[in-house]
This record gives C-alpha cells, sequence and structure tokens, in this order.
C-alpha cells in the first residue's frame, strides 16, 4: 500500500527536523524519513558529552523545536521529546533510495522498496553522507557495526574489521591491545592512511598481532546465536573463500558524498568542484520544480540557520510569505547606502550595479551579502595597502576606486568605476596584496570574506569565469607588460589558460621543447636540475611569478625541471604568442633577457652550492612551500629550555601552540610543529561558523565564533592546531621564584580538567594582539628560533 | 623590482646571542673596561688605589649595579609578556657585561685580599663569572652534538620504541625456549636510563663483571668465542654493557646452532638496535646535562653573590 503526504522530508538533521516539525504544527500530512533508528545521525554520532554551540549568536532562531548550546545529549533529548510533543511523523531506518516526478507528484523509493507519494520534497540530508556499508547478505545482522565509540568496551573477543583507511587502521590497532584482530583490505597496501598509520599496521601485521587479509572482500557476515565465537565473515580472497569466525564485524568504509544521490534526483550541481553545492531559489526550491533543499546541501552549515530555513520552507511550500530570519539584519547593513528604502529594492539595485553578482540567485545573494560588509569610505581612504595580506574581495557598488600598483608612481593609478571589482589576486594566489586601493568619490563598497567568495565561485560558474578571466588579464598584464596599455598583452589573453598541478607534477622536465610560459598563480614550484643521476634544486618560485621564459628566450630545450612543491595553478602562455610580443615590444623583450641573465647566473651559482638545494628540498617537503611564516630553530644554537613554548603558553592562557621537539631535523635546521600560516589555510577550508581568519600582516587565527567542531584540527597537515581550555588567570612569577608550584608558562592541568567548559581550537595567531612580535621568537635567549616568510630566505634564483 | 644580484645564498638569518646586533654589547662591555682601566691607570690615590677611594666607591657602585641587573636576567626571560628588547638581547648583554665584571669588581678592590666577607664576595663574583664562561662553552658545543645523537627521533618515540622492542624480543624468546626467555627478561630489567648525578655527567661505569661472567659460564666457550669477535664492533665507551652480555648469548646460541637460526638471528638484530637506542637515550641524557649542569653552579651562587654583596655594603656603611 503506497503512503502520500503534502510534504516528504528527507534526512532528519536540524533542518529536516525543523521542517517536520513545523509541518505537524500546522497540522499538514508529512512523513520525515531518516535512514538511521534515531533523530539528527550527524549530532549523534559526536563523542559522548560534546558542547554543541549555537553560532552565529545575532541570528534569531525560528523554528517550533528549540535549540540553544549545550551537550550533545540534552540536544538529542529536547529534540526528541519535542518531536513526540508536536506529533512529528517520523519514520526511521527508511533509506531512500531514489527520489523521481516533480511538483504535485513525488514518488520516493525506500531502500526496502517500498514507495512514499508526495506533493513535495524537502531534501535536507545534508554532506556528511552514507555510512558505506559491506554491501553482502547480513551486512545488517547483529555482528555488523559501523562504528567503534571505545575500543575498551571489548575484551577477548576475535573482531574483523573491514577497511583500510586511517578509521580502520586506528580501529584496529587500539582493538589489538586486548582482542583477536583481522583486518581485510580490498587491495595489496594501506598506502591511503596518513604514513603513521600506515607503519603501524604494517608493522603489527608483521609482527603478528593483527591477521591481514589483503585482495579480500566480504561475500556475507551470518549471526549464530549461542556459539562461539557468535558470528562468521565469509571472505573472497584471491586464493578463493575464506571463513573466520568472529565476535565481530566492524566496517569503516568511509561514507559516499550525498552528491551522486541529490544528482540522481535530478538536481544539478554547478561545477564538478567537489564542494559545489547545487542552487536553490530564494524559497529553496532547486532546479527541480517542488524540490526543496535546505541545510547543509544548501551551503548553510550552521545548525540554528538550517533550523531556520526547516520553518522558512514549510511556509514558503504553503505559498506564505515569511520575512527570512536574516531580513533585520541585512536592512541594517544597507542602511549606510544613501536612498535606501527597502532590502529587496536594494538587493536589485545591487545586482543590477555589479554584473558579477546578477547571476545569483535571491537566496545566494542574501547569504553572501550577509557574510559581507557594506562599506562606504571616504574619499582617499586607503581600502588595503600593498603587501598586505589581507585576502576579501571588493565589489565597487557606486563611485570609483584608484589602484596604485606601482608605489614609486602613485599617479599611475589605473581608476575602477562601479559594477567592477578588485581583490581577486590574493583571493587567488593567498599571498600579498600587489598593489594599494584608495577610495574616490561617493563610493560604495562590497567587502566579502575569503570563505564566501569561494563558495561563491565554486557555486556559480559564471561568476567563476568572470572572476578567473579578470584575474588572467590583469596577471599577465602586470607581470608580462606593466608599462603597456592593455592592448599590448591581448595575443598573450587569447592563448591563455589556467593549468593545474599535484604535489610533485612536474610543469615540464629538463630537455623539454620550451613551448609556454606558465605565470604561478597558486602555490610554489622548485626548480631542478640532473646531475650526475643526483637531482639538484635550484630554486623556489613563490605565486605572482613565472617560469619557463628562458627557454624562450634563448630558444634552447628546457635547461630545469620545474615541479609543483604543493599543489599549484599556473597560467600558461602560449609560446609563439609570447615570442611575438617579444619581437613587437622591445621594453618587455629588455626586461625578460635582463631577468633571463640574471636567472641564468643564479643557477650558476646555485649549482656550486648543491647543500643549498637538499636544504631547499627539505623546507619545501616540510610544507614550506606553501607557508607565509614558519618557525625554523637552529639547533646547533637551541639549548632545549623550551622557553619557546612557555612564552607561548603563558601568553595564550596556558596553552601553547607550539612543540618545539617535534618536527624534522635537517642539517641543524628543525622545523618544530608550529603554524606556517599557509597561504591557502587547510584549517580555513571546513569551519562551519568560518571563524578562521587572516590578518593584514598574515597572521591565520582563530576568532571567537569558534565551534569547537575540530574540522580544523583534521584538515591541518601539519598537525599544530589542538583544541583545548584557555584559562584566565596565569601563574604569579614571583610566587614560583619564591615559593616554587607552577611555573609561567608549565604545561597546564586545565585544559585536562575543564569540566563543563567546551573546548576550542587552538592555533599560533603569531602575537598579533601583543607588542614586539611572535613571543616563542622574543623569548629564546639564544637566538636559535626565527620566524620567517620563506621568501625571505629563499632567495636563490628569484626572478624579480 | 630588481633585487641585488649579489645575494645569492640562502639565508636563513638566525643569530647567536654572541653576535647580536652587531655585537653591540660586546663593544658596550669593551667601552666600558678600556674606561675603567684608564680612570685606574690615572687615579693616584694618596695610600695607594683602594675601594674607599672616590674611584674605588664609583667601579664599586657600577659593579653592584651590574650584578643586580645581571640577575634580574632570570626574572626578564620568563616575563613573556615583556617587550623591553628581546631575551636574546638581554642575553647576549648578560654575558659582556657580565664578563666586564670581573674587571670591575677586580679594579674595585685594587688587588686587596683577605679572609674577609668582602673578599668573600669578590670570590663568589668571580666563580659565578667562571660558571657562567663554563655555560657559554657549553651552549656552544652541546647543542650540535645533541642533534647529531638525535638524528631525527624525540625522547618519546625513543622510549616508545624501546619499549616495543622489549615486548618484540619477548615474543621471539617465548619461541625460543626458557632459557632465552629468561636472559632476555632479566637483559630487560637491567636496561638503565639515566642512572646517578656522576652517571650522567660522566657515562656508565665499566661493565658489570658479575653479570658477564654469569652468563659465559653457563654457556661455556662458544659464547666467549662470539663475545671475542662481537665485542669489538660494540662502542666501548658509552653502550651499557649489560646489553652486551645478552648479545654474546644470543650470538652463542646462534654459533651453537641450537635454535631456529632465523628468529635468533632476528632476535639478535633486535638485541643490536635496542643497545643502539640505549646508548643514544643515556648518551642524550649526558650530553643535556652537561649542557646544562652549570646553571645548578651558576644560578645558587648567584643567590651566594647577592647575599655576600649585601653583607659587603652593609659592613662598609657600617665600618666606615
Amino acid at each position: 500500500m503506497e503512503e502520500k503526504y503534502r510534504i516528504a522530508v528527507i534526512g532528519s538533521g536540524p533542518a529536516g527536523l525543523s521542517a517536520a516539525a513545523r509541518a505537524a504544527q500546522r497540522g499538514l500530512s508529512h512523513v520525515l524519513l531518516e535512514a538511521e533508528p534515531h533523530l539528527s545521525n550527524t549530532i549523534f554520532r559526536y563523542q559522548k558529552g560534546k558542547f554543541v554551540m549555537a553560532e552565529p549568536g545575532i541570528l534569531p532562531l525560528r523554528s517550533p523545536v528549540s535549540f540553544a548550546a549545550g551537550k550533545r545529549e540534552q540536544i538529542l533529548d529536547i529534540w526528541n521529546r519535542e518531536s513526540i510533543a508536536l506529533k512529528v511523523n517520523l519514520r526511521a531506518r527508511s533509506e531512500v533510495a531514489a527520489v523521481s516526478g516533480e511538483r504535485g507528484g513525488f514518488s520516493i523509493k525506500l531502500a526496502d522498496q517500498s514507495v512514499v507519494q508526495a506533493e513535495f520534497v524537502v531534501l535536507a540530508i545534508g554532506l556528511q553522507g552514507n555510512i558505506r556499508k559491506l554491501g553482502c547478505p547480513g551486512e545488517d545482522c547483529e555482528v555488523a557495526q559501523y562504528q567503534l565509540d571505545d575500543p575498551d568496551e571489548y575484551n577477548g573477543e576475535a573482531i574483523v574489521v573491514v577497511g583500510a583507511g586511517d578509521a580502520a587502521i586506528e580501529n584496529a590497532l587500539a582493538l589489538a591491545d586486548r582482542n583477536r584482530v583481522t583486518i581485510v583490505n580490498r587491495r595489496d597496501e594501506f598506502d591511503r592512511a596518513k604514513a603513521a598509520n600506515n607503519a603501524a599496521i604494517l608493522k603489527a601485521i608483521e609482527d603478528g598481532r593483527i591477521q591481514c587479509f589483503y585482495n579480500s572482500g566480504p561475500r556475507r557476515v551470518e549471526h549464530l546465536p549461542g556459539k562461539r565465537p557468535r558470528g562468521l565473515l565469509v571472505l573472497n580472497t584471491e586464493r578463493g573463500e575464506v571463513q573466520v569466525a568472529c565476535d565481530r564485524v566492524i566496517a569503516r568504509l568511509g561514507a559516499t558524498p550525498p552528491r551522486k544521490f541529490v544528482e540522481s534526483c535530478g538536481v544539478k550541481f554547478p561545477s564538478a568542484d567537489p564542494t559545489s553545492l547545487p542552487a536553490v531559489s530564494a524559497t529553496y526550491e532547486s532546479n527541480v520544480p517542488g524540490l526543496h533543499i535546505i541545510g547543509a546541501l544548501a551551503g548553510f552549515p550552521l545548525i540554528k540557520q538550517a533550523m531556520n530555513q526547516g520553518y522558512e520552507v514549510v511556509e514558503y511550500i504553503q505559498g506564505d510569505k515569511v520575512e527570512p530570519a536574516d531580513e533585520p539584519l541585512l536592512r541594517q547593513k544597507f542602511a549606510a547606502m544613501a536612498g535606501f528604502t527597502s532590502v529587496d529594492s536594494a538587493l536589485a539595485l545591487i545586482q543590477q550595479r555589479v554584473p558579477v553578482l546578477a547571476p545569483l540567485t535571491r537566496l545566494q545573494l542574501r547569504e553572501f551579502l550577509l557574510d559581507s560588509d557594506l562599506r562606504t569610505p571616504a574619499f582617499g581612504e586607503v581600502i588595503f595597502r600593498r603587501n598586505d595580506y589581507t585576502d576579501s574581495f571588493y565589489s565597487i557598488v557606486g563611485g570609483e576606486v584608484a589602484i596604485e600598483l606601482d608605489p614609486e608612481k602613485p599617479s599611475n593609478a589605473i581608476t575602477l568605476g562601479a559594477g567592477e571589482f578588485f581583490g581577486e589576486m590574493s583571493l587567488i594566489s593567498g599571498r600579498r596584496r600587489s598593489g594599494t586601493v584608495r577610495a574616490g568619490h561617493r563610493c560604495i563598497l562590497i567587502e566579502t570574506p575569503r570563505r564566501s567568495m569561494n563558495k561563491l565561485i565554486h557555486s556559480v560558474a559564471a561568476v567563476k569565469r568572470v572572476v578567473d578571466e579578470a584575474f588572467l588579464r590583469r596577471a599577465i598584464q602586470a607581470s608580462v607588460a606593466p608599462e603597456h596599455p592593455p592592448q599590448a598583452v591581448e595575443p598573450l589573453i587569447g592563448s591563455a589558460t589556467v593549468q593545474t598541478f599535484k604535489p610533485g607534477e612536474a610543469l615540464f622536465r629538463e630537455g623539454d621543447p620550451g613551448d609556454s610560459l606558465h605565470l604561478i598563480r597558486k602555490g610554489s614550484v622548485t626548480v631542478s636540475r640532473q646531475i650526475d643521476d643526483r637531482e639538484i634544486v635550484l630554486a623556489y618560485v613563490p605565486a605572482g611569478q613565472y617560469v619557463g621564459e628562458m627557454a624562450l628566450i634563448s630558444n634552447l630545450p628546457r635547461s630545469a625541471t620545474v615541479t609543483a612543491a604543493v599543489a599549484v595553478e599556473t597560467i600558461r602562455i602560449d609560446g609563439t604568442a609570447f615570442k611575438k610580443v617579444l619581437e613587437t615590444e622591445p621594453h618587455v623583450r629588455a626586461r625578460f633577457e635582463a631577468n633571463y641573465r640574471d636567472r641564468l647566473a643564479r643557477n650558476v651559482a646555485a649549482l656550486q652550492e648543491p647543500s643549498h638545494g637538499s636544504l631547499i628540498r627539505f623546507l619545501m617537503s616540510q610544507g614550506v612551500g606553501e607557508a607565509t611564516d614558519v618557525l625554523l630553530i637552529d639547533e646547533s644554537l637551541c639549548v632545549r629550555c623550551d622557553h619557546c613554548e612557555k612564552a607561548c603558553a603563558d601568553t595564550h592562557g596556558g596553552l601553547s601552540r607550539l612543540d618545539r621537539e617535534a618536527g624534522p631535523t635537517f642539517q641543524n635546521l628543525h622545523v618544530p610543529t608550529s603554524c606556517r600560516h599557509c597561504e591557502h589555510p587547510h584549517c580555513m577550508k571546513d569551519c562551519p561558523p568560518d571563524a578562521i581568519k587572516r590578518a593584514p600582516n598574515g597572521e591565520v587565527f582563530i576568532s571567537d565564533a569558534c565551534i569547537g567542531c575540530g574540522n580544523c584540527q583534521r584538515n591541518c597537515p601539519y598537525g599544530v592546531i589542538q583544541m583545548g581550555v584557555q584559562e584566565d588567570k596565569r601563574p604569579s612569577l614571583w610566587r614560583w621564584l619564591l615559593f616554587g608550584g607552577r611555573e609561567p608558562g608549565a604545561p597546564d592541568e586545565a585544559h585536562h580538567h575543564h569540566g563543563d567548559t567546551p573546548k576550542k581550537a587552538a592555533k599560533c595567531d603569531m602575537c598579533k594582539d601583543q607588542a614586539g612580535g611572535p613571543a616563542c621568537v622574543r623569548a629564546c635567549p639564544t637566538g636559535a628560533a626565527l620566524r620567517a616568510s620563506p621568501e625571505d630566505f629563499l632567495r636563490v634564483a628569484r626572478g624579480e | 623590482m630588481a633585487r641585488t644580484q649579489t645575494d645569492q645564498s640562502l639565508r636563513i638569518a638566525h643569530e647567536s646571542f654572541l653576535v647580536h646586533a652587531g655585537f653591540r654589547y660586546l663593544k658596550v662591555a669593551l667601552l666600558l673596561s678600556v674606561a675603567a682601566i684608564a680612570a685606574y691607570i690615572w687615579h693616584d690615590p694618596p695610600g695607594g688605589p683602594n675601594g674607599g677611594t672616590w674611584l674605588g666607591y664609583t667601579l664599586g657602585t657600577i659593579g653592584a649595579l651590574q650584578i643586580a641587573w645581571l640577575a634580574w636576567l632570570g626574572r626578564r626571560k620568563r616575563t613573556y609578556r615583556s617587550s623591553i628588547g628581546t631575551v636574546r638581547g638581554w642575553t647576549s648583554a648578560h654575558v659582556y657585561l657580565g664578563l666586564s665584571l670581573a674587571l670591575i669588581a677586580t679594579l674595585h678592590c685594587a688587588f686587596h685580599f683577605g679572609w674577609n666577607i668582602h673578599t668573600l664576595a669578590y670570590a663568589l663574583t668571580l666563580a659565578v663569572i667562571i660558571s657562567g664562561i663554563y655555560g657559554v662553552i657549553a651552549y656552544a658545543r652541546y647543542p650540535s652534538l645533541i642533534t647529531g645523537n638525535r638524528s631525527q627521533a624525540t625522547r618519546e618515540g625513543w622510549l616508545a620504541d624501546l619499549d616495543d622492542i622489549n615486548d618484540r624480543s619477548i615474543k621471539l624468546a617465548d619461541t625460543l625456549g626458557p632459557d632465552v626467555h629468561r636472559v632476555i627478561l632479566a637483559s630487560i630489567d637491567r636496561i638503565r636510563i639515566g642512572g646517578g648525578v656522576r652517571e650522567i655527567l660522566f657515562g656508565t661505569r665499566e661493565p658489570e663483571r658479575k653479570a658477564f661472567e654469569k652468563v659465559q659460564a653457563q654457556l661455556g666457550e662458544t659464547t666467549q668465542f662470539m663475545a671475542t669477535q662481537v665485542r669489538p664492533r660494540a662502542e666501548p665507551s658509552v653502550s651499557p654493557d649489560q646489553m652486551q652480555s645478552t648479545v654474546s648469548f644470543m650470538a652463542g646460541r646462534l654459533a651453537g646452532g641450537v635454535d631456529a637460526g632465523e628468529q635468533a638471528q632476528k632476535l639478535l638484530d633486535l638485541l643490536a638496535r635496542r643497545r643502539d637506542l640505549t646508548t643514544r637515550i643515556n648518551r642524550d641524557i649526558r650530553l643535556q646535562a652537561l649542557m646544562q649542569v652549570w646553571l645548578y653552579v651558576h644560578v645558587p651562587l648567584t643567590f651566594a653573590l647577592l647575599a655576600a654583596l649585601v653583607a659587603h655594603i652593609v659592613s662598609v656603611f657600617i665600618y666606615w
């Protein structure tokens, strides 16, 4: 028998629950479909006692279900009680397999083959995806599980762990102390895992602590009640079927990103980028009529936003107009605009004035402006300065700005008018501002933070195209022919393409024909030569500069190999077009030839000192290629007093953000575990409250908006972020000197016994709020600690 | 935008406290010393130079202020929020002005010595300065040695490795019979990390003959033969030699063909690694100790000096 509802909500997280609750409150026929046996699986899976925050504080909550910052258990408990009280029609254990149809006639097929009919569908499945199951008979039986909360719960059992990723390895190793553990790997290596995990699992297998089946997969799982062990896992291995008796099978196979499923419903994604999200209208409707998307999947990862949308979407479906929760906030923002009447008219005006924002849906624009600041600088006011590290993006709504690219000739400023934008260079390259921008007359600007702009670029293809093209044009002109009008470089722009390279991938190799010039727009590269079977690194070239011009000027094959040190994006300019410009523009030719001689001389010098090359290579392998400022310790001066760590702790609430001893050393040069303030900070990648910011001097810091989710800690490849509690009280130096007790800066136990205070992320902020620069460097008694930008010390053969 | 073309080297500009700011404080200290010597030579008081002349008092005041300021480094370097110079600058000044203090103090007392509080203060001053000179030498010498000995590892990592090797060798020993198990277990008990002050500073003692002889007696000639073969390969000065006897024991088993060769070889390799590890750990502890030990003299003597200095000044004013 088929069920039919007005609204079917898929996913019972904050967004879906709130939508279903609103539907229940309004007495609409509805169903809330949840794959798991409980509400809100993402929060359910948080560790016990985890503190859930309610950012952003300024946004009011509008939902029949209540929510305030608190512990995971309290929140889940409240939601359970309130959803029952509101008579939400929850259908748990109902994984949706397919959605088809349109407004008025959706047909939702569940994994158990039953079908639910609905007039409207609200998709609120978030971004976590469904956990991959074993994919064989018995995958849901009692023996199989897909999560491991506490390895210490199991003792003396026979356990099979299926999977080869970090989670599987960490589980297997943790269980191996007290259980007989077998690990099943579909392939013959564990190389997807982190290096440390890979080494640890191989060693455990070699020592016989863990048994391993390589190139094997599960065939079926059986629960054998009353037997010991109580289960059986049958494997397909290279040598045929193998039966493994076991008490439990723990599968850690990751999760399927929801994209494929969403696409199968007919929803379109604007780009192939994995961070791209489907576009929705102001009423959260997707390109499929009647199918609404809310919450993280629509680009709103915060709980409160998602819950508000759950409420609003039901109102919209019922045809009721509702003032969006952010309306008062936007009204406040626009109040500074001359002639402001209503939010709607202001939005329309902005879209009409600024072409780059024209392709946005109203909802995207609202979100974009909510994150942005509307600025009305006075005439002559500096918007940003050359060499600042800020990374926001500016659109000009009215008036004009002047951009000074050459500090020595401020009169040569370029003027940009309404509808144009600037600041995209630093946004894309992650590097310092290339010019100083001053406000002109009656200037109205929208300043958008990096994350919101990147989100937009990844979700609206048209925006990406416009921004990319402007970058291309401006970058080529700035680096090839700054003294010429834009027409001079027009032929180059036509031939230019954006290319991406993975870390370690070669842009070109020694001996290749020279057919192009690469302008590095993101990341950095190393230049190296092969001498007697040894690769000698000659130079490091950061973003904003070019490589590959030498072969074009000399008409010889490539004299060196250029390799991406980190993920790199370049603008590839065709060699023939470039040579033509060289022929017609003597200025350009002269400058490139001077650079050529300079680079040649530096390369020769670098070859004479191969140890420098090894040092550059070492530093690159430590991620210095994407750093803007890195702490280096000269171990021949370091007396291991740890005053650097103590200074860090003492100036940062007792929580040191640096581990002096950890980290590799090369020829007395030690790279401790400490933040490098990356050009494109990995920590910023997935910060729900957008709490990680970059200050004008380049410091990447975490603001008070942190919700303690730990994403940045997981995303940082250098392990420099930790979760902890800062204390306000500092131990007294005199008391310690006279009576002993805790030394200022000594490790503090407070963050282990933090009681109910939630842990937040802590990282190096380069002591931006303190006089005198980084405390770790100031506190070093011998001069062993140094903070520097790679550009300052990797000056070999730089083509400037 | 062109940079200087001569700049071709990697510049990781670490600057030692000794060369801080182009030897600024060395220059200051030299200036002070030269001025003090000149004044001392020029000044010819009736009754010969002594601490009681106006120059004597001036030098004494300078010296006392220097002592007080030098001792203040202990506080400044822990005042992490302070931005009054960098600690490196302070250390630099501490070293050079501290050295000049030896001269100032000597000229202040004008070579008058006796068995009294005044000469005690002087002697303590010199003792503190001498321990400080050792400190500068230690700070120049040991950091590189420690890094070399570490070869990338951390002490925590070492101890984890050691635990792990012990675990694995016991498991391997289990497969080789009870006597091997017993010897390995005993050898684990005998591993010594650190030790007393004497051992830390001067290395571990001579091999414990008894333990070695016991193993020998038990295993007979084969061991002795193998022991002579294996022993020279070890670094004799640094190894905790109890390890050695275990290696010899295993070598004996191997040579005697008692066990499955492969397992015994594995165990032998493990033991060799363990020996290397304990050697490194103990050397690390020793080097760190040698680098820091002077502070245990320098700091207490400084407090003693401050006390003696107060006594010296008070007594001078009382008996004026």
